[in-house]
């Protein structure tokens, strides 16, 4: 292919920016991730061709050139930028520059070069005709044939570029035409679609079509047809019947639904009574008593039904054992609600229980509680006085020893103490007593 | 070509998110921009007013800078565009800043930042005057504020 196609740079300032860029690896000059960036000594980094630019439109010294950014005076440009921020911005996704032509490519920009190059089944290449300067999809190129030759078409007389030709012929030029194929006529064929609509020669069914008129005849003579044809008098009257048949017909399956339901619940009523009915008769033979105590105590309308049971099984016996099983049913109905009322009520009188258990577990604590203080309280009360008893008791046994009894009311209480003298934890009680009798007294 | 695109990029970015105080008026093309600006403080001068700034980008944009001044219309009674009074803008819009001459001008500069830099420096003033000389130079100066050459003495603003 040409070489100086292949040596085409392609801008990557005019790239479509997929993915959104860190603001940090932004030029601050054109706004687009750093191309081929240089540092200077300021440590600001710039595009190359940003800065150079911005160098050569500088009014004063190239000296005197400052930092765009920062304005410190910049006496050195530096190329090696870190690699790493060289290839953060080629990691950036772009689309193809072709994307206008096709191309549906997406992919880091430092891939955009190489795929424009090598890959790019829709760069526009120039065309191998020197005199023509148009360019062509690289997947379009015929090696030697220029396909911007111009045809001037047949029918319309328009002058095409061979690329188009084909297309045109089969499909856009607009003297194409197309034959009715009711009416005979020829139409343009961007015309066809609305020449269907009007066409007066098309053969349309009556509107009485679908009650069963097999007539088809052309829109002129539609109207003159539907006039005379009873269906279309009648179509009113016929739909009325089809919705309430469609009515009907709903309110007929539901019904059927219903019914299923019941023959369902009907069969098994029967099995289960065909299963006693086989259990009874089976008795039967064997002990007749029984199955009179069974009548007997099931009520009084079984007994006839059960003498006759081995006569005529069938009718009868459904009968009897329908009422049988009615009332067994209702027993158990009741008893089963008999049994719920009484766990309720035994949940609820254990829950009551278990309410004044605690409430008075809790009275018992408290009281508990006041009891032990009050015996605190008392013992602490009680202290001293025991202590002053004990030293008293002490001077009364001594006393007593000496055998002088003056006061007859101690002398009741000074035996027993006399006796306990050297154990003061009996005495307690007593003297517990004595002593608040005593402080009164004092 | 180059200005275009970073003009497009400017605006993508603008219509993102933009300083308060700060909108677009005007951006349909990419040669003349209006911005509408409000200083935030209770600076008594500029207090409740939206004051108007015209852009004009040249092709060699961002490398030179745009042409910045305050315009008055659209000054319908519902949407007043005023002039700022400042020692250092006349009453014709003309700004005299040393960011906006190519000396002072930094193609790291964005509209963004012009507009901030414009709000800062209205926010700053306390002095209730035009500069010296307003009436005659509105009267005979018929240069565009790119041609014109100032000297930029005031270090304050």
């Amino acid at each position: 292919m040409d070489p100086p196609n292949d040596n085409e740079v392609v801008d990557l300032r005019s790239l479509d920016y997929v993915s959104r860029y860190d603001d940090h690896l932004m030029c601050a000059i054109c706004h687009c991730p750093f191309i081929r960036p240089i540092r200077l000594q300021c440590d600001h980094v710039f595009c190359q061709k940003c800065l150079n630019t911005a160098i050569t439109s500088f009014a004063g010294f190239r000296d005197d050139f400052t930092c765009p950014s920062c304005r410190t005076p910049t006496k050195g440009v530096y190329l090696n930028v870190p690699r790493l921020l060289i290839n953060m911005c080629d990691d950036i996704r772009v689309k193809c520059p072709f994307a206008v032509e096709g191309c549906e490519e997406v992919m880091p920009r430092g891939h955009v070069q190489s795929h424009v190059d090598k890959y790019c089944n829709y760069r526009l290449v120039d065309c191998p005709n020197d005199q023509c300067g148009n360019k062509t999809r690289k997947m379009d190129l015929h090696p030697e044939k220029c396909m911007h030759a111009l045809h001037t078409c047949q029918h319309c007389g328009d002058d095409i570029m061979e690329k188009d030709y084909e297309e045109h012929v089969q499909e856009s030029c607009p003297s194409l035409e197309t034959t009715c194929p009711d009416c005979q006529t020829t139409v343009l064929q961007q015309e066809f679609e609305e020449h269907v609509k009007a066409c007066p020669e098309m053969n349309h069914p009556c509107a009485a079509s679908k009650f069963g008129c097999p007539v088809k005849v052309t829109r002129s003579e539609l109207a003159a047809h539907e006039q005379g044809c009873p269906l279309v008098m009648m179509g009113p009257y016929l739909d009325a019947q089809n919705s309430r048949l469609g009515s009907l017909e709903s309110t007929v399956r539901h019904l059927q639904q219903r019914n299923e339901i019941y023959e369902d619940g009907l069969s098994n009523i029967r099995s289960t009574l065909f299963e006693s009915s086989r259990g009874i008769p089976e008795r039967d033979p064997n002990l007749p008593q029984e199955s009179l105590n069974e009548g007997r105590l099931s009520g009084a309308p079984e007994q006839p039904e059960n003498d006759q049971w081995i006569d005529l099984p069938n009718v009868y016996s459904t009968n009897a054992n329908t009422y049988l099983l009615s009332l067994h049913e209702s027993l158990r109905e009741e008893v089963g609600q008999l049994s719920r009322a009484i766990t309720d009520l035994d949940a609820r009188a254990s829950m009551a229980i278990m309410n004044e258990c605690l409430r008075i577990k809790e009275d018992m604590a408290h009281t508990n509680a006041a009891v032990s203080s009050i015996r605190m309280q008392v013992q602490w009360l009680m202290n001293p006085r025991l202590h002053q008893a004990q030293r008293m008791a002490g001077a009364r046994n001594s006393n007593n020893g000496n055998g002088n009894t003056h006061d007859g009311d101690d002398t009741a209480t000074a035996g027993p103490s006399n006796a306990a003298g050297p154990s003061p934890g009996l005495l307690r009680p007593r003297r517990l007593s004595d002593g608040g009798r005593e402080g009164t007294k004092l | 070509m180059f200005a275009t695109k970073r003009l497009g990029k400017e605006l993508l970015k603008m219509k993102e998110h933009l300083p308060p105080g700060i909108t677009i008026a005007k951006s349909e093309n990419l040669e003349e921009w209006h911005m509408d600006l409000q200083v935030l403080d209770d600076n008594p001068l500029y207090q409740d007013q939206t004051y108007r700034l015209k852009f004009t980008f040249g092709s060699k944009y961002p490398i030179e800078p745009p042409e910045v001044q305050f315009i008055e219309s659209p000054n319908t009674p519902s949407t007043p565009r005023p002039i700022p009074i400042h020692p250092h803008i006349y009453s014709n819009g003309i700004i005299c800043l040393d960011l906006l001459s190519s000396a002072g001008w930094s193609p790291v500069q964005t509209v963004e930042s012009v507009c901030v830099s414009i709000q800062s420096m209205l926010t700053a003033n306390t002095r209730n005057e035009r500069p010296p000389g307003d009436s005659d130079f509105v009267s005979y100066n018929r240069r565009r504020p790119r041609d014109i050459n100032f000297f930029y003495d005031d270090d304050n603003v």
